[in-house]
């Protein structure tokens, strides 16, 4: 660039200088000076021609052009600061919704997994109606499922979570998984060094004790030296000889839970000391070329079929549903399941926002075009072609977009890591950590994605305004002397406000709608007193305690704890509410082995009820004293009205399919009271049967701490730590939590689409109203002139502002009328979405219009006050 | 001036300067009066360029990095600018050169076949 700038400076001192030089040879040869001087002209050219040659040789042309447009856009643009300012915030918000949006869709959803052919795999899952759905065979329905003929390979890949130490390896928890001999070699992954697991995973008969770690473990443990080839670790207290390291990158197929050991199948059962039972084989498979996914799953639903049909199987695995997904992106998780509807529906929510900010725009730009009128009427005069001025309002459309859509992507980075933290809140959703770097990377499609919709949303708000502009010199002219807008041009502005009241109708009354529901989550009967109870998870992982002393010393910490001013009550339990999992098994009453239900168990030291607030209805509470007595249980309504009906369930006996691990006897416990029902693991569904069992009678090693407080609970925080640690002296805490805290964890899902929603709708009336404000504030002085004339034949202040607010009142009312009806339809689309959304009434519709007349109606006030205040003889002069 | 004149003149060829220039700057680093004057010298005055259309040439080859230029003095000791070949440029004479030789051996070879006949 600098050498074209230096060349074309010097060109002109240069051709002079040659021509000099060409006189002077001319006065050599004897020709008078005039006359030399004026030959050397001729000789040279044409200079002004010659210099726009030299000058078209650096030039490209149509960049040049580009350049020039986008000076003159920028400078116009500058002119403005205002609408610029405006118009940029307008596009980032939308657009950086959208990109955040994204971004958590594009983690949990579309990111393929870094292995071979990733779009041909599937994973197998089987569910208990209307429960998630598990990735867990058994090996004989393995062994049956490998039979099919849709899937070109069956691989076995079970995560499970793994105590490992060693040497030089600080003893902790991992993740890592037992896979089958297919596993490595059919993703297509080559070890980083040694080998990989192959055919002795699957040889039953002959466990090999070898394991393959992932590349991040080698690295952080053995600073990749080699030498770990051969060295051992301890996994569950098996050893076990390193043989290879997994290649860069890989983590297992799940990308929230990052793998890091990976055993033979074989292994399972000698680690677990258990047989490959059902839940133990995850299956993924890789469909056949031109087999779809509905072909695969008709077949291998049949062979499911036979497979929960065999003798040995349990009746509980007999009521399963077979399932099949694609596995492109990953293994479905927890947190998939769960995000799955709130993302739907945020995309939903900020499709729109961006739709309402380009009627926003394209609102501005419509009247900043009517200003430029005259800008344009000259330029079209001067030669401007219809399609230069096209090119020049887009060239302007298009750069604001940019720098929307830059600013977007610096919001959208820093709201993804809110949207995050808010997503990680409170506790490891269902216990698997997420690792945040992974959902807020963004990569090639987040960034296509932004540029797509920035060149979209350019387009939508920029080529409407453009039309219409007139390009002949005469009517361009013509266009300007008029005083009023032509009559399709206002009606198109006036639509654009009332689409965009619509649009906000329908925000606001969806996100009303999810609000409601969170704060009726909030405030739902859980059967237990949420408030005032401090919840502390102790990690008995490593105590070192047998349950003898464990039972000691946690009653021994129970009692201390009691006497602690503040303390009402304490207890131990195996659950908390809301805490993510629970034990269930299938239970039996005597007398009546028709009824054979699924109930879900607790156990609970004494004072539990009390703790928590529920009620005992009959019976008694759990005693110190049934320790060592005979096994005693404690049922809730629901089973009491399941397996007892009428009768009195109190002193009779319930006996349990397979729970305690006490081998295989079957013990049978008294019931010894009936409390209310409570909810249990899901605010949204209905208390399940739940059955009580006495903490200390089996050996159970309960861990979760629960205490009442008689103040607020965060402040016994610091002596319970302490009570904690002189009591318990080898038992870390894991985490002190409040049950608010943990209920609030569990309604995350629902909390982010609340909060988003309310943000993103709370914008959208924002919008709403500037775009009204900005209609009205703009004809009024257009026509202050007729308001003039107006006043100056009688009209008052008032009816003027009458006359403008009947005009905005019109507009928000078409929009409210328009909106509500697709706000009705929203609501109900958003009830199939997510199916727990309480439908109460056309209420929330209602919050919507209101709050949006409200706030469209002070919006139009401040122009309406103006125009009534316009002064007959400025307007008048203003001609 | 006036037996010049007399003398039949060929209009250049589109493209053909630049190659001149280059066959020119073969002889060392000149500025661009002299580069005028070399080629109508050399050339038996046939060949008349208009001395204007230089620059514009010059400025491609300088684009094309085939000449580079510098500050100098001039014969009569004034701040001039010195164009001189690059090597780059020293290969492409030497490409065109052998073109040119083709074309023309050619264009000879069709021309005198049709007086034959």
């Amino acid at each position: 660039m600098w050498r074209r700038k230096r060349m074309l400076q010097d060109l002109e001192q240069e051709m002079r200088e040659h021509i000099e030089m060409a006189t002077q040879d001319n006065i050599d040869r004897g020709i008078s000076p005039e006359e030399a001087r004026y030959a050397a002209l001729r000789k040279f050219g044409n200079v002004t021609r010659i210099k726009e040659d030299a000058r078209e040789v650096w030039t490209v042309v149509w960049l040049e052009q580009f350049m020039q447009d986008v000076r003159f856009a920028l400078r116009q643009l500058g002119k403005s600061p205002a609408f610029t300012i405006v118009a940029v915030l307008t596009l980032a918000l939308g657009i950086g919704a959208n990109t955040a949006i994204f971004s958590l869709t594009n983690a949990l959803m579309l990111r393929p997994v870094p292995v071979r052919n990733p779009n041909t795999l599937v994973e197998l899952l089987h569910h208990y109606p209307g429960e998630p759905a598990f990735n867990g065979f058994s090996w004989d329905a393995y062994q049956i499922l490998r039979q099919n003929h849709v899937l070109s390979d069956l691989i076995v890949d079970s995560p499970d979570t793994f105590e490992i130490h060693g040497q030089a390896i600080e003893p902790r928890t991992v993740f890592g998984g037992y896979v089958g001999g297919t596993f490595f070699e059919s993703l297509g992954l080559q070890p980083a060094i040694g080998r990989l697991v192959g055919s002795e995973a699957d040889n039953l008969g002959h466990p090999v004790p070898v394991g393959v770690v992932s590349w991040s473990f080698w690295k952080n443990n053995f600073s990749s030296d080699p030498s770990i080839l051969g060295k051992q670790i301890v996994i569950n207290d098996t050893p076990v000889t390193i043989i290879g390291v997994a290649p860069h990158g890989f983590s297992g197929l799940n990308e929230e839970m990052s793998q890091d050991v990976w055993l033979p199948l074989s292994m399972e059962p000698v680690i677990h000391d258990a047989p490959l039972g059902w839940g133990s084989v995850g299956l993924i498979g890789r469909l056949k070329p031109g087999v779809s996914l509905e072909g695969a799953r008709a077949e291998l639903a049949v062979l499911f079929q036979s497979a929960i049909q065999t003798p040995d199987v349990g009746p509980y695995v007999r009521k399963m549903d077979f399932e099949m997904r694609s596995a492109s992106s990953g293994l479905s998780s927890p947190i998939r399941q769960m995000l799955n509807a709130p993302v739907r529906v945020l995309m939903a929510v900020t499709s729109l926002v961006l739709l309402l900010a380009c009627a926003n725009l394209a609102g501005l730009f419509l009247a900043r075009g009517a200003s430029r009128r005259q800008e344009m009427a000259v330029r079209v005069c001067l030669g401007a072609g219809r399609l230069q001025l096209m090119r020049q309002l887009l060239t302007e459309s298009f750069l604001l977009s940019l720098f929307g859509g830059l600013l977007s992507v610096l919001l959208a980075y820093f709201g993804g890591r809110g949207l995050l933290r808010m997503v990680t809140s409170g506790r490891d959703i269902v216990g698997l950590p997420i690792h945040a770097e992974v959902l807020a990377r963004p990569d090639w499609r987040v960034l296509v994605f932004t540029g797509t919709i920035t060149f979209v949303t350019a387009i939508a708000f920029g080529v409407f305004p453009a039309m219409g502009l007139s390009s002949q010199p005469a009517s361009a002219m013509q266009q300007v002397a008029r005083v009023g807008e032509s009559r399709p041009r206002r009606l198109f502005g006036k639509s654009l406000i009332v689409a965009q009241v619509a649009l906000s109708t329908v925000l606001l009354s969806v996100a009303a709608l999810f609000v409601g529901y969170v704060s009726h989550l909030r405030n739902v009967d859980l059967g237990f007193r949420r408030d005032h109870l401090l919840l502390v998870n102790l990690d008995l992982g490593r105590s070192g305690y047998d349950a003898e002393q464990w039972s000691r010393l946690s009653q021994d910490l129970l009692t201390q704890l009691q006497a602690l001013p503040g303390v009402r009550s304490a207890t131990f339990s195996g659950m908390t509410p809301m805490l993510g999992a629970g034990a269930s098994s299938f239970a039996s009453v005597d007398g009546h082995p028709e009824v054979h239900e699924t109930i879900s168990i607790n156990f609970v030291s004494p004072h539990y009820f009390d703790t928590y607030g529920t009620p005992l209805l009959s019976g008694r509470d759990f005693s110190t004293s049934d320790e060592h007595g005979p096994l005693v249980a404690t049922i809730n309504e629901v089973i009491a009205h399941d397996f007892f009906g009428s009768r009195n369930p109190i002193g009779s006996y319930i006996t349990l399919d397979h729970v305690t691990g006490r081998g295989n006897d079957t013990p049978k416990y008294q019931i010894v009271g009936v409390v209310a029902d409570a909810k249990y693991n899901d605010l949204q569904q209905q208390p399940p049967r739940t059955l009580y069992l006495h903490a200390f009678q089996e050996d159970h090693f309960v861990s979760q701490l629960s205490l009442r407080a008689a103040m607020n609970p965060e402040s016994l925080t610091g002596v319970l730590r302490e009570k904690v640690a002189s009591v318990l002296k080898t038992v870390p805490i894991a985490r002190i939590t409040t049950m608010t805290d943990q209920i609030d964890a569990a309604i995350v899902p629902e909390r982010l689409t609340a909060t988003l929603s309310a943000w993103f709708a709370a914008l959208a009336a924002l919008l709403a109203s500037v775009g009204l404000y900005g209609l009205l504030a703009y004809t009024v002085s257009r026509r202050t002139n007729e308001i003039g004339v107006r006043m100056a034949v009688g009209a008052t202040g008032g009816n003027v502002m009458r006359m403008v607010l009947v005009e905005a009142l019109v507009m928000v009312g078409s929009g409210l009328v328009i909106g509500a009806p697709l706000a009705l339809w929203s609501k109900l689309l958003a009830t199939k979405l997510s199916p727990d959304l309480v439908a109460n009434g056309s209420i929330w519709v209602l919050y919507g219009v209101v709050a949006l007349a409200i706030v469209t109606l002070v919006a139009a006030l401040i122009p309406a006050r103006r125009a009534s205040r316009v002064d007959p003889l400025v307007a008048l002069r203003c001609e | 001036m006036s037996t010049k004149e007399q003398k039949e003149r060929i209009e250049l060829l589109q493209g053909t300067l630049d190659l001149l220039i280059l066959r020119t700057l073969l002889l060392g680093p000149t500025h661009g009066h002299a580069i005028a004057k070399a080629i109508e010298f050399r050339s038996d005055d046939v060949l008349q360029v208009e001395q204007g259309s230089l620059y514009p040439a010059l400025h491609r080859l300088i684009k094309r990095r085939w000449i580079s230029v510098e500050e100098g003095t001039s014969e009569n000791n004034r701040r001039a600018k010195f164009y001189q070949l690059t090597p780059k440029g020293r290969k492409q004479l030497t490409l065109e050169t052998s073109k040119w030789d083709k074309l023309t051996w050619a264009i000879a070879r069709i021309l005198r076949s049709t007086e034959e006949r």
